[in-house]
């Protein structure tokens, strides 16, 4: 008589359960079950739904009847393991899809990938001394009635220009003697508002000659075509330059352009992480003591701080300091001041809460000494509590300044000053010389400030 | 002399620690609390010097009245009653001679102690302090380098610059191995014969016959026994410790 009653039940579990998945199952009252088969299901559904792949459904009607199996094989159920390794198929390949994994494009793009790493391998950091031998003349463009003589001498070098003016793109025959013998020189074109215009094939390649043996040189220039471009009115004839520039090692190396401005940038990231560090300890002090919880006991105002000050150090803390810079870049400007704001707010939250975990970690046996020997309250504070939280303070701040150097790299990104906002500038003019020096320098830096504050905390603690 | 009379002490969680204890300390006793964990002798020992205070009663020295006394009164009474603790309770950071001097900030300069200048006689007198229980030179190094039985010889030192004229001593043995422990209360017998008036609570009952002068037995927070050593016998034993209980001889360790 059972099997005869239960064929219908089973017929009912299965179609209940075929139309809302884990209903089946809480009607055999395993609503645990059932609660999550239908979240597994109702996860899966919106998860295809919202890809809005077709072909995944496939995994969702498997889901489905392995639901109707389950709420029959009830109470042992079907196998789960079938269940999550559908569910979890489903989510790695929608993942994949999503995230648009393409190994290949690592290996497809050779020739992009050696634009940057070539330069990389040669980082600016450092350049050969060299010595600079240099000359000028001013040719008139547009050409006047009466231009004045293109000839000059500078500093032994003399330069002439035939003729003495010249229309845009027309020929000019530069003649000189008074250079360096046999060697390579430039000619550079400059405009009255100082724009250099180069002057070899195409005009965006360097026009290099070279020198006799007795250092004289002649060669035949256009004027550029763009030389009056930002001219306020292109009639008026204003002095244009030709330069002459000779250079030649001359031993060492010394800091590059760009070398300079990576030690610059280096240091302002220092001073940055350093200043935010200080004045976030600073301000994390009273809000550690206020953090906590064993001075903070006893009155409901006191707790009632302790709760207020713990809550507002978790949420400033748990805002990425990028976040904040790119708020303080708007309020106040580029430049490292709103960087160092951001970290050193970040640094008060953060510091405020390793703060008051020190102060909670207190061993209250020398207080307890000190205050049986007499000692008023301030002294109790100077001889038991003081000497027991100062050195771990100064090793969670050296260890804050660590992080801070780091964030502050990142931080230059947004505007927030420091060698990160070189790094970026350099990235997006594709200098990747320069960027490769700034993360050698940066990596350099890390590294010291790294191994000098482990050995500092060491000894503190 | 001190005089406690209807001592009761009830924690803020209910826990009664002290339950009407009444008793009178001689000058120049060597006074033992006995009993067993959470007998109650700490409590009664921190009463005493107010580092708990008590529920009701009174606490008389020297017919001042402690358990009445103002703040400022309280300050100058702890500093004539030095007490060594159980775990030592040095700064374990600071120097030797920084723990042994901070046993005179209740006599010193307020303002100059937060700075931490001290008097040169003040220097010398910790000095001194630290020769008397022989570890002079140890002044200089971080209290948490020396060992155990250094540590509570430290704590002495502490206690001796207050010029205490009772000592209270929180098991000052019970951390240490019993040849060391005996090197430290003869400190404290010491001490006793040159006046000071010593309450201590100790856990083995062979130091109790050695040492005290004359013992009070605490059980659940009440006083079961006031008397001489000689006088806790077997059922007495049992009586503060319980039926279970068995002797344990620190000698014989």
């Amino acid at each position: 008589m059972d099997k005869a009653e239960q064929q219908p039940t089973k017929i009912v579990i299965a179609l209940l359960s075929l139309l809302l998945p884990g209903l089946g199952q809480v009607l055999q009252r395993d609503w645990k079950r059932g609660l999550s088969v239908f979240l597994a299901i109702a996860t899966a559904l919106a998860t295809v739904t919202w890809y809005g792949k077709r072909g995944w459904y496939i995994a969702v009607i498997f889901l489905w009847l392995w639901n109707v199996w389950d709420a029959l094989k009830m109470p042992r159920g079907a196998p789960v393991v079938l269940a999550v390794l559908l569910w979890l198929g489903m989510a790695y390949g929608i993942g994949w899809q999503v995230t648009q994994v393409n190994p290949m494009a690592l290996f497809t793009n050779t020739e992009r990938a050696q634009s940057i790493i070539r330069p990389m391998l040669q980082p600016d950091f450092f350049t050969a001394r060299k010595e600079k031998h240099e000359g000028w003349v001013e040719v008139q463009v547009p050409c006047s009635a009466t231009p004045p003589r293109a000839e000059k001498t500078v500093e032994e070098i003399h330069i002439r220009v035939q003729p003495d003016c010249g229309n845009l793109n027309e020929t000019l025959i530069v003649t000189a003697d008074g250079l360096w013998p046999s060697a390579p020189t430039e000619i550079t074109w400059m405009t009255p508002i100082g724009d250099v215009k180069l002057l070899g094939p195409g005009n965006n390649q360097m026009l290099v000659v070279e020198t006799d043996n007795e250092g004289r040189l002649s060669a035949v220039i256009q004027v550029p075509g763009s030389a009056l471009a930002a001219a306020p009115d292109p009639t008026l004839p204003l002095p244009h330059r030709v330069y002459l520039t000779q250079t030649r090692p001359i031993g060492g190396m010394t800091l590059s352009t760009n070398g300079q401005y990576v030690i610059r940038g280096i240091y302002e990231t220092l001073a940055l992480a350093l200043l935010s560090t200080l004045i976030g300890a600073i301000m994390a002090i009273p809000l550690g003591f206020m953090a906590a919880r064993n001075l903070m006991g006893g009155h409901p105002l006191l707790v009632g701080v302790y709760v207020v000050v713990r809550t507002v150090l978790n949420i400033v803390r748990s805002i990425e300091s990028l976040i904040l810079a790119i708020i303080f870049v708007i309020i106040v400007g580029l430049g490292p001041f709103p960087g160092m704001l951001a970290l050193a707010i970040h640094t008060t939250a953060a510091l405020g809460k390793l703060y008051s975990e020190v102060i909670e970690a207190i061993d209250p046996g020398p207080i307890e000494a000190i205050r049986a020997t007499g000692a008023n309250n301030l002294q109790v504070i100077r001889y038991a509590v003081i000497p027991q939280i100062i050195p771990p303070f100064t090793a969670l701040t050296i260890y804050r300044w660590d992080i801070n150097v780091r964030s502050s790299t990142i931080i230059g990104f947004v505007g927030g000053g420091g060698i990160g906002f070189f790094l970026y500038q350099w990235i997006l003019i594709g200098d990747f010389r320069a960027v490769s020096a700034s993360f050698i320098a940066i990596a350099a830096v890390v590294m010291i400030l790294d191994f000098f504050s482990a050995k500092l905390r060491e000894r503190l603690v | 002399m001190l005089r406690v009379e209807h001592l009761t002490k009830v924690y803020p969680n209910g826990t009664v620690a002290l339950r009407d204890i009444s008793f009178e300390v001689s000058d120049g006793e060597f006074l033992v609390v006995i009993g067993l964990s959470g007998s109650g002798k700490s409590t009664l020992l921190r009463c005493i010097n107010r580092l708990i205070e008590p529920t009701s009663g009174k606490i008389y020295w020297n017919d001042i009245d402690i358990t009445n006394a103002s703040p400022s009164e309280v300050r100058r009474i702890r500093r004539q009653i030095g007490m060594i603790f159980q775990q030592f309770n040095l700064v374990k950071r600071s120097s030797v001679l920084t723990n042994v001097l901070s046993g005179r900030l209740g006599y010193a300069n307020p303002w100059l102690s937060l700075l931490g200048v001290w008097p040169a006689e003040d220097r010398q007198k910790a000095l001194r302090a630290l020769e008397r229980v022989g570890i002079a030179d140890k002044a200089n190094q971080r209290a948490d380098t020396l060992s155990g039985g250094q540590q509570q010889r430290v704590g002495i030192a502490r206690a001796l610059m207050q010029d205490p004229r009772l000592l209270l001593a929180d098991e000052p043995v019970a951390s240490l191995d019993p040849v060391l422990a005996h090197s430290i209360l003869q400190y404290l017998e010491q001490l006793n014969k040159e006046g000071v008036t010593i309450i201590c609570s100790l856990h083995f009952l062979d130091l109790v016959h050695r040492y005290a002068t004359r013992v009070i037995g605490l059980k659940d927070g009440v006083k079961v026994f006031d008397g001489l050593p000689t006088e806790i016998d077997r059922a007495r034993f049992k009586e503060i410790y319980g039926e279970e209980a068995q002797e344990v001889r620190a000698a014989s360790l």
